[in-house]
């Protein structure tokens, strides 16, 4: 696909911005090798534990009844999202040592859920994150060939490579995988899953262990799952442009997200892959209102209802490793060195085993220089993991055609801050904008997850 | 013994739903009517208005045997086409990772509303030892684990309180983790932290059952002394005789009534129905012919769990004071 139906990019009135990131012609905005589909798709990420989720407001849904899901993913599929997708963590997140109180924790298990969802929905893709290090390739491949087939076409894997003894705690194996090897590790597991799903004799003889079995299952509709992975770090990036069909993570401004589109272009090519068979849908928040003015006061709500004056000491104690609670979270940060070397307490989270000295001291910089309290510290750190998209319906609109034109993204994999009525606006009110606009789909393009996302059969 | 005629209508009073099935009052209650579906690829043909027909013709369960496509997905996916049915997926306890085992059938249970439950097997089959890379074990060892990869299973269900998810905005307080247990469970071959990552569900303890067949792989342990109750099974593959089958089950009814609580029979299975010859009609006709006889339970009814159905009692909760998740902090306090 071209971009022939749409006025050039000169035409189209581009911001100074995104004007100042192209470097060559309409075909080739942004990288010689990478042709904008100047379409976009979403997914709604369901992360299901973790501060994103506001459980405090009346509106606030049961975070595990099926009612939940199903409403989610009912309005998902009217805004012809073209995927739902489940996070996943395999122990409940602990704060020094005692199951974390603030936030929302316990979900189903993310497939069986799925199984279940694709029996009430048509188009969705179903995507289950799942862990390489504590599953079993040849049950997971057959768990995801059965939604596959199940779903007739629709199922999705993200793959996760958690691989701290910790979460080990819950499994046979226990912490037997090296952080350095988890990429290697996770990658001779999707060969694993491949074969099976192609119907072959598996034999693999790894430095964990061996497995020998036959795949006996049909294939489905798109073939395999599509398979998702988050690819942040430059190893990420590289095991993401070997391996997966899209890439999930989260940059929040154009200039960022041009920067990593260039990035992977560079490293799909490399590995031998066309560019256009890596989808890249960056993680992203979506805050809206009629007006800019009332965006700009919703975000300062959803933040101020996802991070209480709870949630920013334990969000320190977790790199400081020690009990804040006599700090104020109106004041400035603790002045006080951590008592731990490496950070990670509650675990499940970002940033795990920094160095705590260093950080702790970087970020009582940070926050001394920007004048931020505690409260506003952990409110700004929180959101700019996430990569929030901001605004009135038609500037938000405008924005992600800017991103859409340009080829920097694919689409997001919006992560909804309420459940379950989290997406009614963007259905409602954004998704109409961006189909008058030409860059979302009015119907979906056809019955598995693999066309709904643009990409090329297997 | 092998009378067709009702043997157990004294008994049956005071035995309602939610009794205690301890000694032989569970004996009273009548088992559930259960059709097998094997999970062999073409069952995803049709298999909608297979699973609602069945229901509709007085069919009480569904137990879904792994024909290829694994047996708890297809048990979730009919949860939603489904309103009253039990969902026993019949699985192996051996060559599974414990906890995704049993988190993936608590999940069934909150998808299904409380209508989980789970057919206990133990692999004997090399390839599934192979599968995981793992050497076959042996007889005993085979039924060591699976009786422990069961008690590890009810260690992680019963790993929140049914309140353990509090919500208390005054405080900030989503999950009380006082609430909560780690499993602690240190087996043989492998051990299992905790606590679940996904919290109690509807039933709690979903009933466990062993097939007939497996009983043998199984071992005495798991499939008598740890079991909710006998499973009988009845092939009707070479067609099905109303007669014969009623005067099997009241002569396993005879059995069950004297022994231990797992030896009463709360399913009756029927196994190797024809699919291509007129499924719904042999279940109509032989649910009907049963619970004229007064040997099955009636229809399954929307808004009962699988633990009432088959006459369990509502599974209590008790926290283990040397298990709570919170005794990190207990011990920071009293130090303190």
């Amino acid at each position: 696909m071209t971009t022939a139906q749409f006025p050039t990019l000169a035409e189209s009135g581009l911001s100074p911005e995104a004007a100042e990131l192209v470097t060559g012609p309409d075909e080739h905005p942004i990288h010689p090798e990478h042709t904008p589909t100047g379409q976009l798709a979403f997914g709604v990420f369901f992360q299901g534990v973790n501060s994103s989720t506001i459980w405090r407001l009346p509106s606030s849904g049961d975070q595990v009844a099926w009612e939940s899901f199903e409403t989610l993913i009912r309005t998902a599929e009217r805004g012809k999202f073209a995927a739902f997708f489940l996070g996943e963590g395999l122990r409940l997140r602990e704060h020094r040592g005692v199951p974390f109180e603030l936030d929302v924790a316990g979900r189903p298990d993310a497939q069986t859920l799925l199984a279940a969802l694709a029996a009430v929905t048509k188009d969705i893709g179903l995507v289950a994150t799942q862990n390489t290090t504590y599953n079993d390739p040849v049950d997971l491949a057959r768990r995801l060939q059965t939604l596959d087939l199940l779903s007739a076409g629709r199922a999705g894997w993200n793959i996760v490579t958690t691989d701290n003894a910790w979460t080990g705690e819950n499994f046979r194996r226990g912490g037997y995988l090296d952080h350095a090897d988890r990429y290697t590790h996770a990658e001779a597991f999707v060969q694993v899953a491949e074969q099976y799903w192609r119907g072959e004799q598996v034999a693999h003889d790894g430095a964990h262990y061996s497995v020998r079995a036959q795949g006996d299952l049909p294939r489905s509709a798109q073939g395999r799952p599509v398979l998702f992975q988050a690819g942040a770090s430059p190893a990420g990036q590289d095991f993401a442009a070997r391996t997966a069909d899209v890439i999930f993570s989260p940059h929040g401004s154009l200039a960022a997200a041009v920067e990593f589109r260039r990035s992977i272009v560079e490293r799909t090519v490399a590995a031998g892959r066309d560019p256009g068979s890596v989808k890249i849908l960056p993680g992203a928040e979506i805050v809206l209102a009629p007006t800019e003015a009332e965006a700009e006061e919703k975000i300062r709500w959803v933040r101020d209802l996802q991070i209480g004056p709870e949630q920013a000491i334990a969000l320190l104690e977790q790199y400081w490793g020690r009990d804040l609670s006599e700090f104020d979270p109106e004041g400035p940060l603790p002045d006080v060195p951590p008592e731990v070397v490496e950070s990670g307490v509650t675990r499940g989270s970002g940033f795990q085993f920094a160095k705590a000295e260093e950080l702790t001291r970087q970020w009582r910089e940070e926050a001394a220089q920007k004048g931020q309290s505690i409260l506003e510290f952990a409110r700004a750190k929180s959101g700019s993991r996430r990569g929030a998209f901001t605004g009135s319906y038609d500037a938000v609109a405008d924005r992600l055609v800017e991103f859409a034109r340009l080829g920097a993204i694919d689409g997001l994999n919006i992560t909804p801050w309420l459940i379950p009525s989290g997406l009614d606006d963007i259905v409602d009110h954004l998704i109409p904008r961006l189909q008058e606009r030409g860059v979302y789909p009015t119907e979906y393009a056809g019955s598995t997850l693999r066309e709904n996302l643009g990409l090329p059969p297997v | 013994m092998s009378t067709t005629a009702p043997t157990f209508e004294s008994t049956r009073a005071g035995a309602a739903p939610g009794t205690s099935p301890t000694g032989d009052a569970g004996a009273g209650v009548l088992p559930v009517l259960a059709v097998d579906l094997v999970t062999a690829p073409p069952l995803l043909d049709g298999l909608a208005p297979l699973a609602r027909g069945l229901e509709e013709a007085g069919i009480g369960a569904l137990t879904l045997s792994d024909g290829g496509l694994h047996p708890i997905h297809v048990a979730a996916h009919l949860a939603p086409l489904t309103r009253g049915l039990g969902l026993l997926p019949r699985t192996d306890a051996v060559y599974v990772e414990p906890f995704h085992l049993a988190t993936q059938l608590m999940s069934l249970d909150h998808i299904s509303h409380g209508r989980a439950g789970w057919l206990l097997q133990a692999e004997t089959d090399p390839s599934a030892a192979a599968a995981v890379g793992r050497d076959l074990l042996g007889l005993e060892a085979t039924a060591r684990e699976a009786a422990d990869v069961l008690v590890a299973a009810r260690r992680v269900w019963d790993s929140w309180a049914p309140d353990a998810v509090v919500r208390d905005t005054e405080r900030g307080v989503y999950v009380d983790a006082s609430r909560l247990q780690y499993a602690d469970v240190e087996a043989e071959t492998f051990s299992v932290r905790g606590p679940a990552i996904t919290p109690r569900s509807p039933q709690g303890l979903l009933p466990v059952l062993v097939a007939d067949t497996d009983r043998g792989a199984v071992g005495e342990r798991a499939s008598t002394e740890l079991v909710d109750g006998r499973v009988l099974d009845l092939d009707v593959s070479g067609g099905a005789r109303a007669e014969q089958l009623a005067a099997r089950i009241a002569s396993a009814r005879d059995e069950g009534a004297t022994g231990s609580a797992s030896t009463v029979v709360r399913l009756v299975r029927l196994v190797g129905l024809d699919l291509e010859a007129d499924p719904l009609g042999t279940a109509r006709e032989l649910a009907a012919e049963l619970r004229a006889r007064d040997l099955v339970s009636g229809t399954s009814a929307p808004g009962r769990t699988l633990r009432e159905l088959l006459g369990l009692p509502e599974a209590p909760f008790d926290l283990d004071p040397a298990r709570r998740a919170d005794r990190a902090r207990l011990t920071r306090e009293e130090s303190a």
